[in-house]
Formats: structure tokens, sequence, C-alpha cells
């Protein structure tokens, strides 16, 4: 196992390398099981529940839901405390006729950090 | 910023490897002095100050990464979820880091004291970097027997540590033992921990393989199951060269049975090492059980593997999008991304244009050519008939050349992108210094084969690094939400992972194994053999 300096540095050399040659950024963990509303699909305003259902417990703490709004602006949904270990649940309110999305990032209870989005539509009730 | 996320993102797959890696080199370490190098009828100071240095390292090391690894997942959140460090602070992941800190800086400083009865000390704070490795496992975010498979998986690695761990402390030990007697009686008694060991570790992988992964469909149609199987594959290859080791343990003594023992220990050790990092990464893949749609079929991977002629004819590089991480963040913004889940730093998944598949296609299949034009040369050398064919290495400057070429066609010379730009992507440059690395692995192997080098130490180097290349393959998966593509590529690339590591190692134990030893003979044949069948899997390999 006396391997000489040589050997030691080029191999070193060569993983790192070759690390960032092969290794792409963390891999999502999270799956997002169920929506409501659903992707691509179109609900009536002007006042919707939204939940999100995983395959893992979630740190709902340190989870985000953001809707984005038909002219692009952004707004922080409140995420509810009561909701069970896999769910994410909140309300959006007032929401004007239009093309919406909910993006949200979830940290799992095993420490991987996992976002996407849900486009969906909205209608006159 | 999403550059910046990028990096961190890679980075903490990185420091979960090194944290898995480190973590089993100390815990195997005072398993070894505690239950092995202890037990011995009698004591060798030399030994125990060997192993008390290494797990020392090993312990700081530890907590380097870990801190690392913290930081690296903390600012993901921070940045990406607009937190502050108060609001990361009681996350599990940083619970976890803090346990396993502390315990790695308590073995350091006690592994300084260099008394036998400090020795069972130790297995607390090593109990306390399993606790802390559970924290962050599957198990602990499972909604259903998340106690039973915590305790399972506490098993599972608590039996990878104590075997692999422990046979890199049987390693350092043997040459540093008084005498033979000593020697051959810590190989004995490690032996019977090992067995032991594999048992655990079998049956514990099997149980969290029911739970984790469920269905014979699972294991060849999602990620997840792909790396569980290359994980079993190279299980049975280390199980392969545990035997010869117990058979070898088992002899008379003579001459080089030690140094035959040490030799199939070097190349279990690493293959082992590999088998660590596939845990790593699958510890980033969602569970098969979890993926119920978009499962790769068995008629579609049937249909991928059938012999087709390979694609020798190149798409113009004016057909290919002129800045892939552009028309991601373009695709992003337009709402054409995969809906499927991503990580921070990824704008989501774009699927390929047929010119990006073509492309990547013609790649591989020169590439499996030369590959195969090496293995093909690298037999005929072995023959010891056709002294020519050893200037095989000399075909890597062609692979080294075409990977400069090809890898980045967005840049210089090919694409738009001028040299300089060259500098400023991290990845082009990596690449590119990937391509010089490869001309100097050319040219060092090139004068080891035609008897330029005569020393030991410079032949080891190419074994080494097709073993260390290979490993890495199986250390990150391309798979987002189980896409079927990408699942359907890596069923190709996990053979060829495997069988670069089988070469390398192969090849390392043709060099190091003694005369006398039968198994060299055969060792100096299948090398080549994985050559020819890397080329010709990467001739094949196929994206639609």
């Amino acid at each position: 196992m006396r391997l000489g300096y040589t050997v030691r540095l080029a191999v070193c050399l060569f993983a790192s390398a070759a690390m960032f040659f092969v290794v792409l950024p963390a891999i999502a963990h999270a799956v997002l099981l169920e929506s409501s509303p659903s992707i691509n699909t179109t609900v009536a305003g002007p006042s919707i529940p939204i939940k999100l259902r995983f395959n893992v417990r979630i740190d709902a703490t340190r989870s985000r839901l953001t809707l984005v709004a038909p002219d692009a602006s952004t707004q922080l949904l409140a995420i509810s405390k009561d909701a069970p270990a896999d769910i994410l649940a909140s309300q959006a309110q007032g929401l004007i006729p239009g093309e919406y999305r909910i993006r949200w990032q979830v940290l799992a209870s095993d420490g991987h950090i996992t976002r996407g989005e849900i486009p969906f539509k909205v209608t006159q009730p | 910023m999403a550059r910046l996320l990028q990096i961190f993102g890679f980075l903490s797959v990185l420091f979960r490897g090194g944290t898995l890696t480190f973590g089993s080199l100390t815990i195997g370490g005072i398993v070894f002095l505690n239950f092995v190098a202890r037990r011995a009828n009698s004591q060798s100071e030399a030994v125990n100050k060997v192993c008390l240095r290494w797990i020392r390292r090993a312990a700081a090391a530890l907590a380097v990464m870990q801190m690392a690894y913290i930081l690296a997942s903390s600012l993901i959140l921070m940045q990406s979820a607009d937190m502050t460090m108060g609001d990361v602070s009681g996350a599990n992941f940083v619970l976890a880091g803090i346990l396993a800190i502390a315990s790695a800086l308590t073995i350091a400083a006690i592994s300084v004291v260099q008394r036998p009865r400090i020795y069972a000390v130790m297995l607390a704070p090593a109990a306390l970097i399993l606790v802390s490795s559970v924290m962050t496992s599957h198990a602990m975010a499972r909604l259903d027997y998340r106690f039973p498979l915590a305790v399972v998986t506490a098993l599972h690695q608590g039996a990878t540590a104590t075997w692999l761990g422990g046979l890199f402390y049987l390693l350092i030990s043997i040459p540093r033992s008084p005498d033979n007697q000593f020697a051959r009686q810590l190989i004995a008694r490690f032996s019977k921990l090992a067995l032991i060991s594999v048992a655990v570790l079998a049956a514990a992988g099997f149980t969290l393989s029911l739970a984790y992964v469920g269905s014979i469909p699972a294991i060849y149609g999602t990620s997840y199951g792909i790396m569980v199987a290359t994980k079993v594959v190279l299980f049975g290859t280390l199980l392969l060269l545990g035997a010869l080791n117990f058979q070898i343990a088992r002899s008379p003594s003579g001459g080089s049975v030690i140094a035959s023992l040490k030799r199939f220990g070097e190349a279990e050790l690493g293959i082992g090492i590999t088998v660590i990092l596939t845990a790593a990464s699958l510890t980033s893949l969602p569970p098969a059980i979890d993926l119920k749609n978009d499962r790769v079929s068995r008629q579609e991977i049937a249909a991928r593997l059938v012999p087709q002629i390979p694609r020798l004819a190149s798409p113009a590089v004016q057909d290919l999008p002129e800045d892939v991480y552009a028309a991601e963040v373009t695709a992003f913004n337009g709402g054409t991304l995969s809906s499927a889940s991503f990580v921070p730093g990824q704008a989501g998944t774009r699927p390929n244009t047929p010119a990006e598949k073509s492309w990547s296609e013609y790649n591989h299949h020169w590439a499996g050519l030369i590959v195969l034009a090496i293995g093909l040369l690298a037999f005929l050398a072995q023959t010891r008939h056709f002294p020519w064919a050893r200037n095989w290495p000399l075909l890597f400057l062609g692979l080294s050349l075409f990977l400069f070429l090809r890898s980045d066609p967005e840049t210089w010379p090919l694409g738009p992108n001028g040299f300089w730009a060259t500098l400023q992507d991290p990845e082009v440059l990596l690449h590119r210094i990937f391509s010089l690395l490869v001309i100097g692995l050319a040219i060092f192997e090139w004068r080891v084969q035609t008897g330029r080098v005569a020393t030991e130490g410079p032949r080891l180097i190419f074994p080494a690094l097709v073993a260390v290349a290979s490993g890495l393959l199986l250390t990150h998966s391309h798979s987002l939400g189980n896409i079927k593509e990408e699942v359907l590529a890596e069923l190709s690339h996990a053979p060829l992972a495997i069988l670069g590591v089988v070469a390398g190692w192969s090849r390392w134990l043709e060099l190091r194994l003694p005369a006398e030893n039968k198994v060299r003979d055969r060792m100096a044949w299948l090398w080549p053999t994985c050559l020819v069948l890397i080329g010709l899997l990467l001739l094949n390999y196929r994206e639609m």
C-alpha cells in the first residue's frame, strides 16, 4: 500500500478532475405525488386551497411555496403548520383569472432540498 | 446566483461521499482496534500506534467533511429559500452534522492518549457517528416503519464500516506486525469479524431493498433500482475477493501468503470504497418504490439493446443549441421544462433535441471504437507475440483530442464562444483539464508498456486511475423525477462503470500479486477483456 508521491498526486489530480467531469448537481429526492391544483388544470378563483403531497416527511418550517401571478409578480404563501408530515398546505386568495404557477421548494427530513413548479389556470367562479 | 448554487449542489454530493467514506474509516478503525488488534494474544505497540494515528486522521477528515457539508447545504437553503442562518440551524441535517462533528473531534482528541483503556471509550462516539449518518438516511424521511428502518440502516452501515473500514487497518497493520505469527493472528481474527459483518450487511441490505425497491420491475425500471443492482454486483466481486483471501488465510504458511492477502485486500478496499460512493449517490435518489410512473419496461430496454450500426457521421454544430444553459433558462421561463422535481441551481430538465442526441451518440460510438482498439491491442500485447501492440496507450491521445474537440461544441474551436470563454466557464475548463490529464495518462502508460519505467509505483498509476474514474461514474445519477430516457442512459453507464472498476483492479492485481499466485495470470487476461467489452458497450450506446 506504500504508493509513491507521484502515484498519489496523479490519482488525486485525476480524481478531482474526474469528479468535476462526471458529477452533476445533487439529484432531486422528494417526489411530488399529487397536488391541488394539479399540473396544467383549471380552477375557479378567487380563493383556492393549495395542497402538495410528497413521498417523504417534509420540514414544513424550512419549505417554501411561492405563487407566480400572470404579471410575473411573486407572493410567498403562508404554509399551514397543522398539515400531516408529508403535506404542504396553504391558501391563495384574491386571484384574478389568468395563468399562475406555484413554485415549491421542500427540505425533506433527511436533509435533501428539492424544488419544482405547478402551472395552472384560474377562471371566474 | 444559479451558477453558484450549481457548484454548491455538486459540492454537497462530494461532501456526502467523503462523509460516508471517512465515517466508515473512523468506525472501522475503532472496531478493529477493540476487537482485532487488542484481542490478539500478544500486543504490538507499533500496530496500535499506527491504527490510532489513522483513526485520528479519518476522524479529523470526517469533521472537516461534515462542516463543509453543513455549510454547502445551509448556503443552498439560505440562498434558495431566502432564510437566515438562524432559520437553517434547527434543520435535521444541521443537528446530525453537529453530532458527527462533535463525535469525530472527541475521537481525534481521545486517540492522542496512547493507553489501551481508552480504546473501548472510543466506541461510544463511534456509535454516535453512526446515529448521525442514519439521521440523514432515507429511513428518517419515511412515512411508515421509520424506527425499524432506521435500525436496519444502522446495522447496514455499521457492518459496512466494520468490514471495509476495518480492512484498511488490517492492511496497514500487517507490515508493522512484529512477526508473521502475529500478522496471521490479526488476519484470522479479522476474517471472523468480516464474515459476521458480511452476513449482517447482506441481510440488512436485502431488507432495505424490500422496503425501498419492492419489486423486480422497479430494479431495472428506475435509477434507484439500477444503482442497487450495481451495488449488488460490486458486492459479489468483493465477496469473491474475500473468499480468495479467506482461502489463503487458511492455507499453510508460506512466503507469498501474506503478500497475496495484502494485494487482494488492496483491491477489496478499493472496490469497497466504490461501493460506499455508490451508496452516497443512492441517498440522493428517491426510493424506487415511490416512483410508480414512467418506469422503463423490459420491452423498452430490449429495444434499446438491439445492436445497430454505430453512428459515425456527426450532425452539424449549427444544429445544436448555441448555449445549453441559456436554452434551459429560456425553457424554464417559458414554462416548457419538465414539471418533475429538480434541485436548486438547476433550471429544470429540458429534453435534448434530436441533434444533441445524435451528437452524443456519435461521441460515444467513436470513443467506443478507440477503446475497442485499445482493448484488442492490449490483448495482443499480453500474448507477447506482437511487441508493437504494446504501444496501445498512444491511442488514448486520439481519445483525448476527440474529447477536447467534441465535449463542448459551443466553445472554441468548434463553436462561436472564443478560446478565452474556456477559462470563464468552469465546466468547459474542467473538460479541457481532463483532456490534458488523459494525454498525461497515455504518455505515462506508454512508457510503462514499452519498458521505459522499471519501478512499481508509476506502473500502478494506470490501473488506479481507471478504477477511480470508473468508480466516480457511479457517484452521480442522471435521473430527475425518473425520466425514462435518463434511466435508459444509466442502464448503459452502470455496466461501463462496473467493467472499468474490474479492469482497473484486475490490472492492479496482475502487477501486485506475487508470481507464485496463479490468480495473477487470470487477471492478466481479465482487464483487456473488460476494455474490449467497454468498447463494445460504447459502440451500442443509444439515446433514441
